[in-house]
């Protein structure tokens, strides 16, 4: 999957307009400095040399060189990724932490106010472009009200703490920099919300839907019949039959989160491999465009695997040899 | 109902904290120094002065090392900065430069003639960055350290300009670079984001993709300009718009570049902000494309800039704008008003277009621009309404800058017009003479192809004359030739603008310098 991955988005970047090397060369450079960079990075040779030389790089984690940046792109990654994972994983868990039990609720109060508002929020999450949320949140909570950071990860005059992980908050702990761990923590919280949001709500409505379907059950009657309170019936019984669905679609958000922080690094000056990512595709700048679908791809992967054991947890049918 | 109560608890008590931890506005302090923050959107991917420039790394460029010259003021001046003095020779073709004694780089290593030789040398090796402006004059051999402060140039061919371009070849210490060389690189993975410098400013974080923190040296060389000079310069990297204006009005950023017409407008209503509000030397122009299509015939051509609101174009920038006079900009030397040059005049129009291949019209025309630059849009919208006037269609088209400049680059390819925005990198005429040569047929701003052998053979003599004298008629000609050939719709020159808090002084504007580039040297900070 990887390999089809790579040759595609190989294939993407050699058929659309531009020529990088005069782009990475400046406005005003010279046939004679085109051509030199040309060479020096490899893009006068056939591109199925092209292509050989950068499927032998990526097997000993070479992933060419940034014709932007200069870096390695290996090493660009290794800079801006982390920061986008720490806002995804973050902006997941907040969606999750929030959109099941709202579900749940709407679900249990179906057509009650509590319903009715928990689908305004929920449609609100379809329709509200997260830039524009982005934006109204920095304006009235960082603006306004002061409360928060209107973005970055940090304070300008504080430094980031000695990697270990390269996750900020992570590292902030581990090196026991309370001050920098709440400072980066200030800075991560509307950028997070902004992109829990669409996800918070996609979680909701699905889970709202599989627990009333769920409701419905036999066994469920029943064990009302057998006077089990109603929130043990609902977080113990209904819920986790419920969860299924709604794991498929934690998984599927992970992905699309990965590959779609663009806006919202923008608008919060968050230096995620988004920004990375788009910056490279204005300049045609091949190798991190390469790089980051190759990284997206695979932890779109990790991510579904995960979800699969998460299955065979929930449900031990799905762990038989043959499944349920 | 115990969980929703449990929930809101703990949301009460975060907002608490994160209250409590708000963070302090105005400008940023480092013991005794005043750090001034710059909310800027560009990247600075290298600092490498070999490698390349643009606005935001030539503003860091600067403030790291020091040029044999320097372009300060408005209009532009050549001062002194390395060179105490230089000759040049009747003919333009050698050029001696005689350096200050008292310069050092930040390792305390004296800025000597050979490291002026060798970083002339790396730069014309590397053949990036700036090589373009000297490459086709200076070779590696014809640099010459004649003393431990006394370096020649020996030019191919007489190049008058020459001087004209020294401001942007940095000085770079070579122990350092070799010192951190990596294999045959000549230390450019090395000088990405380390500086080998003598400037007034040295790196002190350079977090990439985040921002760049420089701080003053003290003691510098040249000493400072004010006793209230900035202690250090944060770039911070604020990519929206909005953001950038918030961090603005709130106090988080000192300077802004890069906001809309509109924003600016509201904000230098805003007590305790300014707007710089200067012409600068960019200039708009809807390049046609002079050999192929419809644009191909000069009448078209003429009509089509006859045809065009040219009132239009300060309007969409709220009248921070003037018009072309000529196909140079204002502060290039030598520009001169070119008597009756282009101004909507209908009547002209129709009768320019009479005379072409398509009297009345009855075409589409393609307008290709930068795909989400608004301006350039608007003015596709004034294109369409004049040349309707026309019997013409316009269908707008925009297209990434890649994709444009891809479509730019061959004449096959090239649209019928195309919006360009260009900064000549030097104030000496040949730099925007020579758009207009042949050799730059293929760059963004040649994709009008234009063609005509007797102003590029006046372009190629005035560059290897000495004097001035003797070139400015040359240049006047070129002008007026350049403008009756009517390559492009020639529009205006946008004011350059910049957002600051009012207790940043110090601000010099010369418009040599890039969009959003400012000279960091001169700032200072008189707030306590």
């Amino acid at each position: 999957m990887l390999f089809g991955l790579l040759c595609i988005t190989f294939a993407i970047a050699r058929v659309v307009p531009g020529d990088p090397a005069r782009l990475a060369a400046g406005p005003d450079a010279n046939e004679d400095m085109v051509e030199t960079l040309r060479a020096k990075y490899g893009l006068d040779q056939p591109v199925p040399v092209q292509f050989v030389r950068y499927l032998r790089g990526v097997l000993v984690g070479d992933l060419g060189q940034s014709l932007r940046s200069r870096n390695a792109v290996a090493d660009d990654l290794l800079r801006y990724f982390p920061n986008t994972f720490e806002l995804v994983t973050l902006s997941l868990l907040l969606a999750v932490a929030l959109g099941i039990p709202l579900g749940m609720l709407s679900a249990v109060y179906k057509d009650t106010w509590v319903d009715h508002t928990a689908r305004i929020v929920s449609v609100s999450g379809v329709a509200l472009p997260a830039f524009w949320l982005g934006l109204m949140l920095q304006l009235v909570i960082a603006l306004h009200l002061g409360l928060l950071p209107l973005g970055g990860r940090l304070p300008l005059t504080a430094s980031p703490p000695e990697p270990i992980t390269h996750l900020l908050l992570v590292d902030a702990l581990l090196r026991g920099q309370g001050d920098t761990f709440v400072a980066a923590l200030r800075h991560a919280v509307l950028p997070v919300v902004t992109l829990c949001f669409p996800a918070l709500t996609s979680i909701m409505r699905v889970n709202r839907a599989e627990m009333i379907e769920t409701l419905k059950q036999d066994y469920i009657q029943s064990a009302r019949a057998q006077g089990f309170s109603g929130l043990r019936i609902v977080t113990r019984y209904a819920l986790r039959n419920a969860m299924i669905p709604t794991l498929t679609m934690i998984g599927l958000r992970y992905g699309w989160m990965l590959g779609g922080t663009v806006l919202v690094e923008t608008v919060f000056d968050w230096p995620g491999i988004g920004l990375y990512a788009v910056n490279a595709a204005v300049s045609s700048d091949f190798q991190p465009i390469m790089g980051v679908t190759l990284l997206i791809g695979v932890n779109f992967m990790l991510a579904n695997l995960l979800v699969d054991f998460a299955y065979g947890w929930l449900d031990p049918r799905i762990r038989r040899p043959g499944g349920a | 109902m115990t969980i929703t109560r449990l929930g809101g608890r703990l949301l009460v008590t975060t907002l608490a904290v994160l209250v409590a931890t708000a963070p302090a506005v105005a400008f940023e302090r480092a013991g005794d120094r005043k750090i001034l923050v710059f909310a800027g959107r560009q990247e600075v991917p290298t600092i490498d002065p070999s490698v390349k420039y643009d606005w935001s790394i030539r503003m860091m460029q600067q403030a790291l090392y020091d040029g044999l010259v320097k372009y300060v003021g408005n209009p532009p001046e050549i001062v002194p900065w390395l060179a105490e003095r230089w000759e040049v020779s009747p003919d333009a073709r050698t050029w001696t430069f005689h350096l200050v004694k008292n310069a050092r780089f930040h390792n305390g290593d004296p800025v000597t003639a050979e490291a002026v030789r060798f970083s002339f040398a790396r730069t014309l090796k590397l053949n990036q960055g700036p090589a373009w402006m000297l490459s086709a004059f200076l070779k590696e051999d014809g640099i010459k350290v004649l003393g431990d402060s006394t370096i020649q140039f020996t030019l191919t061919r007489p190049y008058a300009p020459f001087l004209s371009f020294l401001p942007w070849w940095y000085v770079m210490n070579p122990k350092q670079v070799l010192a951190n060389q990596q294999g045959d690189d000549l230390g450019q993975k090395w000088l990405t984001s380390n500086a080998a410098g003598s400037g007034p400013f040295r790196i002190k974080r350079w977090q990439q993709g985040v921002l760049y923190e420089i701080e003053a040296v003290d003691g510098y060389w040249k000493g400072w300009p004010s006793k209230d000079h900035v202690g250090g310069v944060i770039l911070k990297l604020v990519r929206e718009a909005a953001a950038q204006r918030a961090a603005l009005l709130r106090g988080e950023a000192d300077i802004v570049e890069g906001l809309s017409a509109d924003d600016f407008d509201q904000v230098a209503k805003t007590p305790g902000i300014v707007v710089p509000n200067v012409p600068g030397m960019t200039t708009f122009g809807i390049k046609m494309n002079t050999q192929k299509g419809p644009t191909k015939d000069v009448n078209f051509r003429k009509a089509i800039a006859y045809a065009f609101d040219y009132g239009a174009l300060v309007k969409i920038y709220n009248g921070n704008a003037v018009l072309q006079t000529s196909p140079f900009p204002n502060a290039t030397r030598g520009h001169v008003a070119v008597p009756d040059f282009y101004r909507q005049d209908l009547a002209k129009a129709k009768e320019l277009l009479a005379r072409s291949a398509h009297p009345t019209g009855g075409i589409e025309l393609e307008y290709v621009y930068v795909q989400g630059l608004e301006e350039e849009r608007k003015m596709g919208l004034v294109l369409i309404d004049n040349l309707a006037k026309l019997g013409l269609k316009v269908k707008m088209v925009p297209l990434t800058w890649p994709n444009m400049v891809a479509r730019g680059a061959k004449v096959e390819t090239a649209p019928d017009m195309m919006a360009v925005f260009t900064t000549p990198v030097s104030t000496d005429p040949d730099a925007v003479a020579y758009q207009y040569h042949r050799d730059s047929w293929g760059k963004y701003y040649g994709s009008h192809f234009y063609a005509n052998e007797e102003v590029w053979a006046l372009i190629e003599r005035a560059r290897t004359l000495a004097r001035w004298e003797d070139r400015a008629p040359l240049y006047l000609e070129i002008q007026r030739r350049i403008a009756a050939d009517a390559p492009e719709i020639f529009g205006m020159l946008a004011n350059r603008r910049w957002g600051m808090r009012d207790h940043v002084k110090g601000f010099v504007f010369s418009p040599v310098r890039f969009t959003g580039e400012v000279d960091l040297y001169s700032l200072a900070i008189t707030a306590k």
